[in-house]
């Protein structure tokens, strides 16, 4: 997996690319997460569209993010979810849980 | 062994997640040329690398000398993978269900609901010499 990230009108949107599966590669995503946290930047995007797939160990990742920004009064959405993570989502119940927008900028724009 | 090996259709690889890719692009590449579907690979690779980093971590406790061997057996119709460890073995009923309201939010403990989730059959056989998880699919519609 590869990790880069943008900031759109003060919020943070963190761009994986690949699978995640655990190992390093997972760590970058939790690590990166939680560096922005740490800075105080409470509004984070993930946009999925360039994941292929994730399995448990990327939905924690996702939940670790999503609990600490709320826990810190922020936010953690998601964008651009594809077909194969959108079903795990709603095997895992997940999809009830994240708000979920088709495009970055619709994501973004739901902060205001 | 200090790195991966890979002999036909078996994977052994050591106990650090570092492998995990290796263990995917072996699955996908084995898959992809028996012709199964994207979508189906993806499914057979997401429920692979879960049960060999459950191995990992949980099995094998991350002992770099105990090993995780991956064999895929590739039918005309189906595909029946076996995932061996060196660990003490777990009771797979006792996980609590990640989709009950008071789990939902758990960091860890949706691995094996999601294998089950995606594949045909999940079985577990625990041996005094570590535990096998045998997962079958079928690869035609």
């Amino acid at each position: 997996m590869k990790l880069s990230h943008k900031e759109i009108d003060g919020v943070i949107v963190l761009e994986p690319k690949g699978k995640i599966m655990g190992g390093p590669d997972a760590t970058l995503l939790h690590d990166m997460l939680h560096d922005f946290i740490d800075q105080n930047k409470k509004k984070v995007v993930i946009d999925l569209s360039k994941v292929e797939w994730m399995n448990s160990t990327g939905l924690g990742i996702l939940i670790s993010g999503l609990t600490t920004l709320r826990n810190n009064g922020g936010e953690l959405k998601l964008a651009c979810v594809t077909e194969k993570i959108e079903s795990l989502l709603t095997i895992t119940k997940l999809i009830t849980v994240f708000e979920n927008y088709d495009t970055v900028e619709d994501a973004v724009k739901s902060f205001k | 062994m200090d790195k991966p090996q890979i002999s036909g259709d078996t994977i052994i690889v050591p106990s650090d997640t570092t492998y995990l890719a290796e263990v995917d692009e072996f699955v996908e590449s084995k898959l992809t040329a028996a012709g199964v579907s994207s979508s189906l690979t993806a499914d057979l690779a997401i429920s692979i690398t879960e049960i060999v980093n459950n191995a990992i971590l949980h099995g094998n406790k991350n002992d770099p000398k105990k090993l995780v061997t991956v064999t895929l057996k590739l039918g005309q119709d189906d595909v029946e993978v076996s995932i061996k460890d060196e660990g003490q073995g777990f009771e797979p009923d006792s996980i609590p269900s990640p989709i009950d309201e008071a789990n939902l939010l758990n960091q860890v403990g949706r691995g094996i609901f999601i294998v089950r989730s995606l594949m045909d059959s999940v079985d577990f056989r625990f041996t005094s010499g570590g535990t096998e998880v045998i997962l079958r699919k079928k690869i035609k519609e």
